[in-house]
């Protein structure tokens, strides 16, 4: 129940990271993520690398909170092909997670799938540095929780590097070309 | 002598390129962020080099992704961003495709996966990173040219014991194929574009054509020819690239004979690197499938007139330039006369 749970709650945060634009939606997506996952792989993954993953969303959120667009922002005119995004993303991640593949850990694989999907998606459809930086965030956090699907647990490098690089993310600062 | 890995040998060649590359930087070009963003690739790619799994080059590929980006660059942050991130993606998904339990196919489109992701890390083809006319693509050129290389013999290196022996067989079709694509795609765009600098980015992807044609065949010969050709990009093209960069913006071309070395080594004639890669390349090719020798040997042909016109865009290098220009010349004879580490660290 609890990893169903997760997956549910990681796919939501990866669906505000998506549909919105603003800091504080960003925040509560990354937030979402973080615990999302956490919780999916808690039941299998020992407490410290499943909490360093909730600890990593937790702090990006917290960063992002203070910077970025003010507000929510959420479904900004013309965000149509994004929900239908969320939607397709959560259909395709349960068709693929729960139907074709076989065996256990049907919620990580399902939370795993649509987070990539729709992070990656996010990052390439955008071009505001804050939204960016957000679905990589999102994504570290999917990747390192991908790595238990190999042994089951998650792999203690791959949580706290996962963790810490979506924690820095949200700190960093970028330079945009000078134009003339 | 330690045992040398492929990894290895393309990290102590990064070293030596980013040693050149810092002094013999044109005055248009930051000493400083040149070290800045050569050092945080040099971290990435030792990390890429040791790490036992493939979760962790994705991670440090993230990583080493966000930190170019978040240095200064020709386009916006967000366009710079994507492709490391594009490639992770890929490469995530193309573990999670591996590792599940479930029908064939998936494993194949983990192949598929570990190919794009590869192809949009370095910036060849299906996925070639944007071309800047004015010759400000050095930022670009640290993907093709400096950090692929590592980024690729760790994915594909691992990528080996990853994948069942049918995935296998279909992941190796598709890196000769990109590769022919890469290699004859990059051969006529630096042969038919105007611009130099165009040209330049174009010769990085005809390298990587034989590099990914030469990992594909999965025989000792073309993994070898791979390695040779990508420690040659990294320790040959990459610099040069550096050194034509402060001439192009005088358009002055020049047929001296150092030209004309310089246009040999880049053809991979002998007695440079690029002569032994080639050589093993087309041996291994004919061993496998004799119609892509054929192939090969044509783009290599074809590579012939692009070579002279890169070589010829140096101009008159002098000072520093002219010193590190002979070193590369010499560096490159060096390994073609003696490969036998790099051989053996293909073997390994």
């Amino acid at each position: 129940m609890l990893e169903a749970g997760g997956a549910v709650l990681a796919w939501l945060g990866a669906s505000l990271i998506v549909l919105a634009d603003g800091r504080r939606g960003l925040a509560l997506g990354l937030l979402g993520v973080g615990l999302g996952l956490a919780a999916v792989l808690w039941p299998t993954s020992p407490a410290l690398e499943a909490g360093a993953l909730a600890v990593g969303g937790a702090v990006a959120a917290a960063k992002r909170l203070r910077n970025g667009t003010p507000g929510w922002v959420l479904m900004p005119p013309g965000s149509t092909p994004r929900l239908v995004l969320c939607i397709a993303a959560a259909l395709l991640a349960l068709w693929l997670g729960a139907v074709v593949t076989s065996g256990s850990g049907a919620s990580l694989r399902i939370a795993v799938l649509a987070v990539i999907g729709m992070t990656g998606v996010r990052v390439i459809g955008d071009r505001q540095p804050d939204v960016v930086l957000s679905g990589v965030a999102g994504l570290a956090l999917a990747a390192a929780a991908a790595s238990s699907l190999a042994s089951g647990q998650v792999e203690p490098a791959m949580a706290f590097g996962g963790a810490l690089l979506a924690a820095t993310t949200s700190f960093v600062r970028w330079r945009e070309p000078q134009r003339a | 002598m330690p045992d040398l890995t492929p990894g290895g040998v393309l990290l102590a060649a990064a070293v030596a390129s980013l040693v050149l590359a810092v002094a013999i930087a044109p005055a248009s070009v930051a000493r400083r962020d040149l070290v800045w963003r050569g050092g945080v690739a040099l971290v990435a790619m030792a990390v890429m080099a040791v790490a036992d799994s493939l979760d962790i080059v994705i991670l440090v590929l993230l990583a080493v992704g966000v930190a170019q980006t978040a240095l200064s660059g020709p386009r916006d942050f967000a366009v710079r961003l994507r492709a490391p991130v594009v490639a992770a993606g890929l490469l995530a998904l193309a573990l999670v495709f591996g590792r599940v339990q479930g029908p064939e196919l998936l494993s194949r489109f983990s192949a598929v996966g570990l190919v794009g992701g590869l192809a949009a890390g370095v910036g060849v083809l299906p996925y070639i990173h944007a071309l800047d006319k004015d010759g400000a693509s050095e930022p670009d050129a640290i993907w093709i040219g400096f950090i692929g290389p590592v980024l690729a013999s760790a994915v594909l290196l691992r990528a080996r014991a990853f994948l069942p022996p049918d995935a296998g067989a279909d992941f190796g079709a598709m890196l000769i194929g990109l590769g022919v694509l890469n290699l004859l795609w990059g051969t006529l765009g630096a042969w038919w574009t105007a611009h130099d600098s165009v040209a330049w980015h174009y010769s990085f992807m005809a390298d990587w054509g034989l590099a990914l044609c030469g990992f594909g065949l999965f025989v000792a010969d073309g993994q070898t020819a791979a390695l040779l050709v990508l420690f040659a990009l990294v320790l040959g093209r990459f610099p040069l690239l550096l050194i034509a960069r402060a001439p192009l913006a005088e358009a002055g071309r020049v047929d001296r004979p150092l030209n004309l070395l310089v246009a040999a080594m880049l053809a991979g004639s002998a007695p440079f690197a690029g002569f032994a890669a080639r050589i093993l390349l087309l041996r291994g090719a004919a061993e496998t499938y004799l119609p892509l020798a054929v192939v090969l040997a044509v783009g290599l042909l074809l590579w012939l007139p692009p070579s002279l016109r890169l070589g010829r865009s140096l101009s008159r290098p002098r000072g520093r330039q002219a010193v590190a220009l002979a070193l590369l010349l010499a560096l490159n004879a060096a390994v073609g006369l003696y490969p036998l580490p790099i051989l053996s660290a293909a073997g390994s």
